[in-house]
């Protein structure tokens, strides 16, 4: 690394975000080969930023500063955590003749060097596609949900590389693990049915709708939305701003959540706690107020949609004999019923929009597509489109728009301003591109499962009619399944469902070999029998995309630090391997890649800023457009100056992707393709099951869980930091940093639980450990606990249970609703709304370390070349 | 004497603790003698965003008071420290000497507001700095600059004389200013219980017992209302009107935060 300037200023991508794309990367100052500190980017007075202007409220702007999230700041502390991945490492229990795959989780390793591993790797991918004849038998993860930059640190190579070796050297298909719509199941699986939008997973476009929102709106309905919990993670410090324009503009804001989140907390006018995973009752029971009294968009409902007469005769009862009255609904959802007729007036009242953030506890439990239907069916009853009546995706400047972007951008640069990684396809496309694939949520079965079947890809930006096609694994009768996997996750026990079952099929004897890919060694990377060390975004040059932010630009960034051990970029690493198999031209230098990358955004071909010259200037940053040009850009759409949205659907009652191009309260979709099923019928109903608190189940388990996107960490990473382990974490009396768990006073009295005692969270699917927060900020009969925390296995009483606090471990999986051996219809994944109950227990008896011990596995006091 | 000085905006404040983990960013690892030394890697909060939460459900809300050295003129470690180790600036900011400290502990107890925090490896007292080494540069303090809400600022104030202190009952002067600081609130929920509906537009008056002040505020359209801003410690008669309802009221001392609950109006005759 060349001497320079002290400190040296060093744009970083931002470790919050993933998929190829940034927020604006991290200001790093670094000091003797050390990052010294992290500030805010200011964005240069030379820049244009965009005005949102309204006829009296005021307009509406974005500071120059971008702050970064707390673990943004905290993440050059990963960088030398003890639990950094510094030289390959081999697990001891292994070898190629006997895989032992009860040792993954437990035994220890050791460091080897890289040439042995790449042999290794060679001669395993030999040994599968000689004895098999393709790469089929290797499960392919890598789908992203950690830190990821540009080139460098993305998660997509494995694919990639299968791919290439398919394409060049004719070795046939690879099983891809397609990424299901992790924090929008609701919309994905049930509102797509209603109002279409496959291309944004079931939720409506964006395009332009903060003018119409800030110019119209009396009252937003956050359902769940939280900014604050990882907010500016994924949106970059817009997504603190936007709140602030609701209150600016004087917009009401009403929470309806179990728990009063960050958000809401702070901002929210009103709070109504509602059950977990009731929201399809209150919709029912508002839009029962509404039949009543006659106060819904009459003219709306016969010109914009279709169907409307079956939901009126399920809220009457014709067709299961209850009548969703508020009284009704006030038993299901916990909330008052004259609260529930407040809310139906004031909805109806007000211009009302409905705003979501990441996630939320509505949208990802048991049967939440019947709720997401639910609420596009209320929403379409108060005329969905018309001025301020809007589906408000808070923090989504970037994505989920058709033409033009949520604030005023020129759409130019939106469409051709970036770079855009092809890899993205492999993760985040219409579907798998290898045939033989296997849904990210059925991973662990289809190791274990000598068959199973379900419907659709789960691709995320798969069409509607895919939930609809059945598919199998293997795919044939003579397959061998999975014999080996490729996991560049490190994130599939943490944040998707029953973790534990997936730790447990990582240890079967089916797999010959696990490799994974990761930088620090850490929930399942713990289970591979190769572990290659994978590189943080400190430690190489690469692209910043600027795309999750509402302003767009490219940064280059170049490495801060020197890499720790002998650790490479999940590139390089891939590249290496093809190297090896004669793969050469498929992977190019870095820098040959990155160049014709940014050669064909608008600052190469349209500001003629060489690649060397960007070098140089460090960043471009693109103007947003004035107020006159955007009011003339939205013309071009259709819009006019203070309407956006799905105004244009208002305006025309035609042009959805549903069959009928309408509001489908009856799919025309499920009527044709899946008109007997129970579980999602062609008009959603409310449909009671084995996880709510009424249930059979509920005898033994009463407390029902939500869970979030956590505030401090993103997903699961930033538990090894002790910064954030302090905000985020509950000090027990043993010392130990607990994952808190939210539970509300009656409930804890029940229990003689204290705030901060110690308890154990369990169902059949096991025990989990955390300390309890006590708080008026959840509804009675519910917990809430975040998803994401670093599995630390140990013993109580014998009994193994999860010292960290990961609550994904027992969360349901996707097959548990069918009979096993039948097809999964709706592979929806929940991990939100299941059913636990708590209990206080002695710190003092827990046995830590039932798994691998971090201290001595990572190579910290040994050399690289121990083999 | 420096006319710079940082101010804090409870309203602001959402609690995200950017400026916890940018002063940590700061300072872990960095020495910035003769200001400080390295902060340890974790225990010490020279920036503490502390939680408040208040209320009952469904009535409550989240404060974040962001606490750091209060740099007060009469600071009572300054006289505590045996070594004379705690000085104050010309601009004001008060700072511990680390080549006089001598790690005896006794400035902890004396700070009434516990912002003084011990590092055990280097056997000294430390605390906020205000980022005095950066103030020198030019450079704003690291949690003001952090603070995505402007909660924290740091800067010329211009007449102060409306800001508000913290504990200003401490008797410390301390320098820094806060606005928005809570007070108690009286909030309850009216129901008509025999229509099963929320009441709205009942005028809800809150009379200070103690020097006549009327605060008024009506039922909103679910029925709660919220009287805000009450005076701490005094008791207040609340009143409850409306054309169709009986007069109803309850007295209620203003030594915290008060949900009078759910409340049952009766039609009038």
């Amino acid at each position: 690394m060349p001497e320079s300037p002290n400190p040296r200023k060093v744009y970083v991508s931002h470790p919050g975000s993933g998929l190829a794309r940034s927020n604006f990367p991290l200001e790093c100052h670094v000091e003797d080969g050390e990052i010294v500190r992290s500030l805010p980017f200011h964005i240069p007075d030379d820049v244009r930023l965009y005005e949102i202007e309204t006829t009296d409220r005021g307009s509406y702007s974005r500071p120059r500063k971008e702050v970064q999230m707390p673990l943004a700041l905290a993440a050059k502390q990963r960088v030398h955590a003890n639990t950094r991945v510094k030289y390959p490492l081999l697990r001891d229990g292994w070898s190629p003749e006997s895989p032992n795959g009860a040792g993954r989780g437990s035994d220890s390793f050791t460091p080897i060097s890289w040439d042995k591993a790449l042999d290794i790797i060679v001669s395993q991918l030999g040994r599968i596609r000689e004895k098999y004849g393709s790469m089929e038998p290797v499960l392919v993860q890598a789908d992203g949900h950690g830190q990821s930059g540009y080139l460098q640190s993305l998660h997509f190579w494995g694919h990639y590389l299968f791919d290439m070796l398919r394409e060049h050297k004719g070795w046939g298909w690879w099983t891809q693990q397609v990424r299901n719509p992790d924090s929008w199941e609701g919309y994905y699986w049930g509102a797509k049915h209603v109002w279409g939008f496959d291309d944004s997973l079931g939720e409506p476009m964006q395009d332009a709708v903060w003018d119409d929102v800030l110019e119209h709106a009396e009252m937003v309905i956050f359902s769940g939305c939280d900014a604050e919990a990882t907010g500016f993670g994924m949106s970059g410090g817009i997504a603190l701003e936007m709140p602030k324009w609701l209150k600016k503009a004087g917009i009401k804001i009403v929470s309806i959540s179990p728990d009063l989140n960050h958000a809401s907390a702070v901002h929210a006018d009103t709070w109504i706690p509602i059950k977990p995973n009731t929201d399809a009752a209150l919709y029912l029971a508002v839009a029962h107020v509404w039949l009543a009294e006659g106060t819904y968009d009459k003219d709306y409902i016969d010109t914009h949609t279709v169907g409307f007469e079956a939901l009126e005769a399920h809220v009457r009862g014709d067709d299961d004999g209850i009548e969703k009255s508020p009284a009704w609904g006030e038993k299901v959802t916990g909330i008052p019923a004259a609260t529930i007729k407040a809310l139906a007036r004031e909805w109806a009242a007000k211009k009302t929009t409905l705003s979501v953030y990441f996630g939320g506890p509505k949208i990802r439990g048991t049967l939440s597509h019947l709720a997401a239907r639910m609420e596009a069916y209320v929403l379409a009853m108060q005329g969905v489109g018309s001025p301020g009546r809007q589906f408000l995706r808070i923090g989504a400047p970037s994505f989920y728009k058709k033409n033009i972007a949520q604030v005023p951008r020129y759409p130019d640069v939106d469409f051709h301003g970036l770079a855009f990684s092809p890899m993205i396809e492999y993760a985040i496309g219409r579907g798998p591109k290898s045939p033989v694939f296997i849904p990210r949520s059925l991973a662990a079965e289809a190791i274990q499962q000598r068959k199973i079947s379900w419907k659709s890809t789960t691709a995320a930006l798969a069409k509607a009619e895919d939930q609809f096609t059945s598919y199998q694994y293997p795919p044939s009768e003579d397959h061998p399944g999975i014999r080996m996997v490729w996991n560049e996750n490190g994130s599939q026990p943490g944040s998707w469902g029953h973790g534990w079952n997936w730790l447990e099929a990582l240890r079967s004897d089916d797999l010959d070999f696990v490799v994974g890919v990761h930088p620090w060694l850490e929930n399942d990377l713990t289970f591979s029998d190769l572990i290659l060390p994978a590189q943080t975004n400190y430690e190489h040059e690469d692209l910043v995309v600027v795309q999750r932010s509402d302003v767009l630009g490219l940064f280059y960034q170049e490495a801060a630090v020197e890499p720790v051990g002998e650790s490479k970029s999940d590139y390089e690493i891939h590249r290496m391997i093809g190297q090896r198999l004669g793969l050469d031209d498929a992977f190019p230098p870095v820098d040959d890649w990155l160049k014709a990358s940014y050669e064909e955004t608008l600052a190469a071909t349209r500001d003629d800023i060489s690649w060397d010259e960007f070098k140089d200037r460090k960043y471009v940053i693109y103007d947003c457009p004035t107020w006159k040009e955007w009011v003339d850009i939205k013309k071009e759409f259709g819009y006019s100056e203070h309407t956006g949205g799905l105004h244009w659907f208002w305006d025309k009652a035609d042009g959805l992707e549903t069959p009928s191009g309408k509001i489908e309260f009856v799919s025309e979709r499920i009527s044709k393709l899946d008109p007997d099923s129970e579980e999602r019928p062609p008009l959603a109903k409310w449909i009671a099951h084995a996880e709510l608190g009424d249930s059979a189940k509920a005898k033994s388990y009463p407390l029902i869980v939500m869970s979030n996107h956590p505030k401090y960490r993103f997903h699961v990473q930033g538990d090894d930091i002790e910064w954030i382990r302090e905000l985020g974490k509950i000090k027990g009396v043993d010392g130990y940093y607990y994952e808190p768990c939210w539970m509300h006073p009656e409930d804890a009295a029940a229990r003689g639980i204290e705030h901060g005692d110690i308890i154990m969270v369990h169902n059949d699917r096991g025990a989990i450990l955390f300390a309890a927060l006590v708080t008026e900020r959840i509804i009675p009969g519910a917990l809430s606990i975040d998803h994401g925390a670093k599995i630390d296995f140990g013993l109580l009483d014998n009994r193994k249970i999860d010292r960290g606090g990961c609550i994904n471990l027992i969360a349901p999986t996707v097959q548990e609703k069918y009979e096993k051996g039948a097809e999964i219809e709706v592979p929806e994944m929940n991990i939100s709304g299941f059913l636990v109950d708590a209990e206080k227990i002695d710190p003092l008896r827990i046995e830590p370390g039932a798994g691998v011990n971090f201290e001595t596995v990572t190579g910290g006091n040994q050399t690289g070349d121990a083999a | 004497m420096s006319n710079k000085n940082f101010l804090i905006d409870v309203d602001k404040c959402t609690g995200c603790n950017l400026c916890v983990v940018a002063c940590k960013d700061e300072h872990v690892d960095s020495n910035y003698e003769p200001w400080t030394q390295p902060q340890p890697e974790g225990g010490h909060f020279w920036m503490n965003v502390k939680p408040l939460e208040r209320g009952t459900i469904p009535r409550v809300r989240m404060n974040f008071l962001p606490t750091l050295c209060q740099h007060c003129e009469d600071a009572p470690c300054i006289p505590a420290c045996p070594e004379g180790a705690i000085k104050t600036r010309d601009d004001g900011l008060v700072w511990i000497d680390a080549a006089l400290c001598t790690g005896c502990g006794d400035c902890q107890p004396a700070c009434p507001y516990d912002v003084i925090y011990k590092n055990d490896n280097l056997n000294i007292a430390q605390k906020c700095t205000g980022c005095a080494h950066r103030i020198d540069e030019g450079e704003l303090p690291r949690c003001a600059d952090a603070c995505p809400h402007d909660a924290i600022v740091f800067g010329e104030l211009g007449d102060e004389s409306s800001l508000e202190e913290l504990h200003p009952e401490f008797d410390a002067k301390p320098r820094v200013r806060w606005k928005g600081l809570p007070q108690p609130w009286i909030t309850g929920l009216l129901i008509d219980v025999n229509a099963d509906e929320v009441v709205i537009g009942a005028t809800v008056t809150a009379t200070d017992l103690n020097d006549g002040t009327i605060i008024t505020t009506t039922s909103g359209a679910f029925g709660e209302f919220w009287i805000k801003d009450l005076a701490a410690g005094h008791d207040y008669r609340v009143e409850i009107s409306h054309p169709t309802y009986e007069l109803s009221s309850a007295p209620v001392t203003a030594d915290g935060d008060t949900d009078l609950g759910t409340l049952e109006l009766k039609a009038s005759p």
